[in-house]
């Protein structure tokens, strides 16, 4: 983390608003990434983005850190996220899995067992897959943004990966 | 490579991510070509990632997503505007947070302060409020009566009164030779005098001021200088004599004299001279010389402004008799109004009469300054005579109260005029404890007698004498003072024997085999050395050990006598003596009692049911099978707290097994 990076963040905890825009701007994609991952739902994605930057200018006096800013952001994201997550009804998910079928003709088959693959991956293993498929993150990125320790996430990817290979082999089976 | 077999997944993984170094890419790919099923995961990885890209980059948001988050950010959390962004942004400096706080904490205090009561509110502003006040009082009386000022105003207030006061001071025409001086230099002046004469009070510091004032306005201003002198002289006629001779020096003359004899013969007086007020400091320096000065005084009363207004109306009271007398001269008009003319005519000189007196008093006061001279010969305090008293208190023992007291009276009634009971009291408590208190007023002459004779009667606890020397008119020392000895004060008490503290108290044990027997001739012993047996106590217990405590009191001349009989009782154990030297009483030593505690004992020797090997056997017995008894009480409680939680494990171990059953089934 660079000293200008440090200071906006600095700012942004002291209620600099223009530094918290700022903030926001760069990393409201992140946010994103780990809300997705956890929901699978865009909408609910969004809503948690928007939930969590607004819990965190009202709360930013908490931070004493500066350098620890992002990954507390990331933190209120998640746990905003697993609420979210736990507060659907038990028969949300597949209701969500038809609308998309109906809203978006062109799914592919595809599509649809990779949801369901992913959906029974761990939160963390999932948030970790989004943020290095849609931010292309490195190892190193992502696991201080999630809060890992140093080398966790090769373990945690790996076995996503093994999961997800194994629940779609018959796809690939039938697709090959 | 083993290694790499069974982590084949994070491997792969991080192939796919880029994340392998090159030495452990190089390691893998080695693997890969060894093993066929790592060979296989690898390419269904690849394939995976290839789906999650393609899938997941669709699920990526759409460019705008940061500005609506932005906006979204925006339309929740409203920007503060105008003075509220001030604020916040002011809050942000450090500078600023700390004066908030410091702010803050002080509004703490006030608050504080408030709900205590205290009165921390501006002390200033009720403060000038009252001097506001005073000052208006001041100016208004000021204005309406003249005297009243005269010595009470504070020093801060006099300068606030002088000004109004000025104003009226100018508007009397002073009969001033110097009229045409400068108008602010009158007023200069008479300010200056307004203070002056209100301080006349305390008049020695303001003494010199009219010196100050040129000689040209002093020859018209009317003084009234006065002072008074405190001396102390060796003969007051002397005194007094010079006193006359330097009156007559400074031309002046003394007014009155007057003197009075104290008891102890010294003479004091007070003599009034007149002198010129212009030789009034040469008078007084030459009075000084006559003795010591104790306390000098010198005072000015300014009376100018009086006198000329006294004057102004006398002149006016003349015109109007004038005119009157003109009236009745021209004698037009009825009677009565010329009897009214008549009546005005004898008021008005009545008036003239008064102010003239008082006009020729002032003058009078004027043309003399007053000196008060107060006279003391030396040692005025001195004493007349001594009186001594001597108050003494006797404390007695006596085997019997009641006879010495009634000794006591008789004494009294025989010396009818050398003793005197003054208070006489004999008290007996409920107890049956008898005890006497008495005054008795003795001639100083027959004193060590009686004193002696009362001494006498009993033995005696304590005697105390006090002398005093009472100064009779004046106090300190005097040569020649006459000493007198006052009448004996002498306070008895009588208190029976019994009731004294031993002087010494001794207590030792002596063992014997036959305890009654000496315990009887313990007795005989005490009798035949005058002492008397005070209690006693007769003890076996089961052992058959016996026991007996005698308590002796003899007089101290006989103790060592006695000590040397009970010798012959039998062996004498654990003597211990403790003696109470009463130190600055007088005390007859030889008959003061001493008390001697006895403890006659013998060792038992008969054997009890308590002892002997089968009363130890029964014990023992007893003993260990409470013990057991004991052991078995605990063992109960522990199984009593343990039991219920056997109870709950086994149950849930059953249930436990019970569940894990039922699901194989399923």
């Amino acid at each position: 983390m660079d000293a200008s990076e440090r200071e906006q963040y600095r700012a942004a905890i002291q209620g600099d608003r223009e530094a918290f825009e700022v903030i926001i701007r760069t990393h409201s994609r992140t946010l994103f990434a780990i809300a997705y991952g956890i929901l699978q739902n865009r909408e609910e994605a969004e809503d948690v983005v928007q939930d969590s930057l607004v819990k965190a200018w009202k709360m930013r006096w908490r931070v004493r850190d500066p350098e620890k800013f992002p990954a507390w952001l990331s933190m209120i994201a998640r746990h905003r996220a697993h609420d979210v997550f736990r507060k659907r009804r038990p028969d949300f998910t597949h209701e969500t899995i038809e609308t998309t079928e109906v809203n978006t003709p062109e799914t592919s088959a595809m599509d649809q067992h990779l949801q369901s693959a992913l959906a029974t991956l761990p939160e963390l293993h999932r948030a970790a897959l989004t943020l290095r498929y849609f931010e292309e993150m490195d190892y190193r990125t992502i696991e201080n943004t999630l809060g890992l320790t140093n080398g966790a996430l090769r373990g945690i990817l790996g076995r996503a990966l093994n999961s997800l290979r194994k629940q779609l082999r018959p796809v690939f089976a039938s697709t090959d | 490579m083993a290694i790499i077999h069974e982590e084949i997944d994070n491997w792969l993984a991080a192939d796919v991510y880029g994340e392998l170094s090159d030495e452990e890419q190089r390691q893998l790919h080695t693997h890969l070509v060894e093993c066929v099923a790592c060979r296989k995961t690898h390419q269904e990885t690849k394939t995976m990632n290839k789906i999650l890209e393609e899938t997941l980059t669709q699920q990526k948001p759409d460019p705008s997503f940061e500005q609506r988050m932005l906006a979204g950010f925006r339309n929740r959390v409203p920007e503060r505007t105008g003075l509220l962004k001030f604020l916040a942004d002011l809050m942000r400096m450090r500078a600023a947070q700390v004066t908030a706080v410091a702010a803050v904490l002080l509004g703490l205090v006030q608050l504080g302060r408030m709900v205590t009561g205290e009165n921390a509110a501006s002390p200033a502003a009720p403060d000038r409020y009252a001097n506001e006040q005073l000052f208006e009082q001041r100016s208004q009386v000021a204005a309406t009566s003249e005297p009243a000022r005269a010595g009470a105003l504070g020093k801060a207030d006099e300068l606030a009164a002088a000004r109004p006061q000025a104003m009226p001071l100018q508007a009397p025409p002073p009969p001033s030779s110097d009229e045409a001086k400068d108008k602010t230099e009158s007023f200069a002046q008479a300010e200056r005098t307004v203070v002056t004469g209100s301080n006349i009070a305390t008049a020695e510091e303001v003494g010199p001021k009219p010196a100050e004032t040129p000689p040209s306005a002093l020859a018209n201003r009317k003084l009234i200088r006065n002072a008074t002198v405190e001396l102390e002289i060796v003969s007051f006629d002397d005194a007094l004599q010079k006193i006359t001779a330097i009156a007559n020096d400074e031309r002046g003359y003394v007014a009155t004299t007057s003197s009075q004899k104290q008891a102890n013969g010294k003479l004091s007086g007070e003599v009034v001279v007149k002198v010129l007020p212009e030789n009034l400091d040469r008078f007084l320096q030459k009075i000084r010389k006559l003795g010591e000065l104790k306390n000098q005084t010198l005072g000015t009363e300014d009376v100018t402004k009086t006198y000329f207004d006294t004057d102004a109306r006398l002149k006016n009271a003349h015109v109007m008799e004038q005119r009157l007398i003109d009236m009745l001269k021209t004698k037009t008009g009825k009677v009565a109004d010329l009897l009214q003319v008549e009546k005005e005519l004898a008021r008005v000189r009545e008036e003239i009469e008064k102010m003239q007196g008082e006009l020729k008093y002032w003058d009078s006061q004027v043309q003399f300054a007053t000196v008060t001279i107060s006279l003391a010969e030396k040692d005025m305090e001195e004493p007349a005579a001594f009186l001594i008293k001597e108050r003494s208190q006797l404390a007695l023992y006596a085997p019997n109260v009641e006879k010495i007291y009634n000794d006591i009276k008789a004494l009294a009634s025989s010396r009818s005029r050398g003793m005197q009971i003054t208070s006489a009291q004999l008290n007996r408590d409920y107890s049956g404890r008898i005890s006497a208190t008495m005054s008795v007023l003795i001639a100083p002459e027959e004193s060590e007698e009686v004193i002696a004779r009362v001494k006498s009667f009993g033995r005696v606890e304590n005697f105390q004498t006090q002398t005093e020397r009472i100064a009779q008119g004046g106090s300190g020392m005097s040569e020649n003072a006459k000493t007198k000895r006052d009448k004996v004060e002498l306070n008895i008490t009588i208190s029976r024997e019994e009731q004294e503290q031993a002087f010494q108290q001794t207590s030792l044990r002596i063992r014997t085999s036959s305890v009654d027997e000496k315990a009887k001739d313990l007795r005989a012993v005490a009798e035949k050395q005058g002492g008397r047996v005070r209690s006693s106590t007769f003890s076996r217990d089961p052992n058959g050990r016996e026991l007996a405590n005698v308590w002796l009191r003899v007089p101290m001349k006989n103790y060592p006598a006695l000590m040397q009989s009970l010798d012959s009782l039998g062996k004498v154990e654990n003597v211990t003596v403790q003696r109470q030297d009463r130190t600055g009483t007088q005390i007859d030593e030889a008959n003061a009692p001493a008390d001697i505690s006895i403890q006659v004992y013998s060792q038992g020797n008969i054997v009890s049911h308590e002892s002997g090997p089968l009363a130890t056997l029964r014990r023992t017995l007893a003993q260990s099978a409470g013990a057991v008894m004991w052991s078995l009480r605990m063992i109960g409680v522990a199984i009593a707290f343990l039991a219920p939680w056997v109870v709950a494990i086994v149950a849930i171990v059953w249930i436990a097994k019970r569940v894990i059953r039922a699901r194989r089934k399923l």
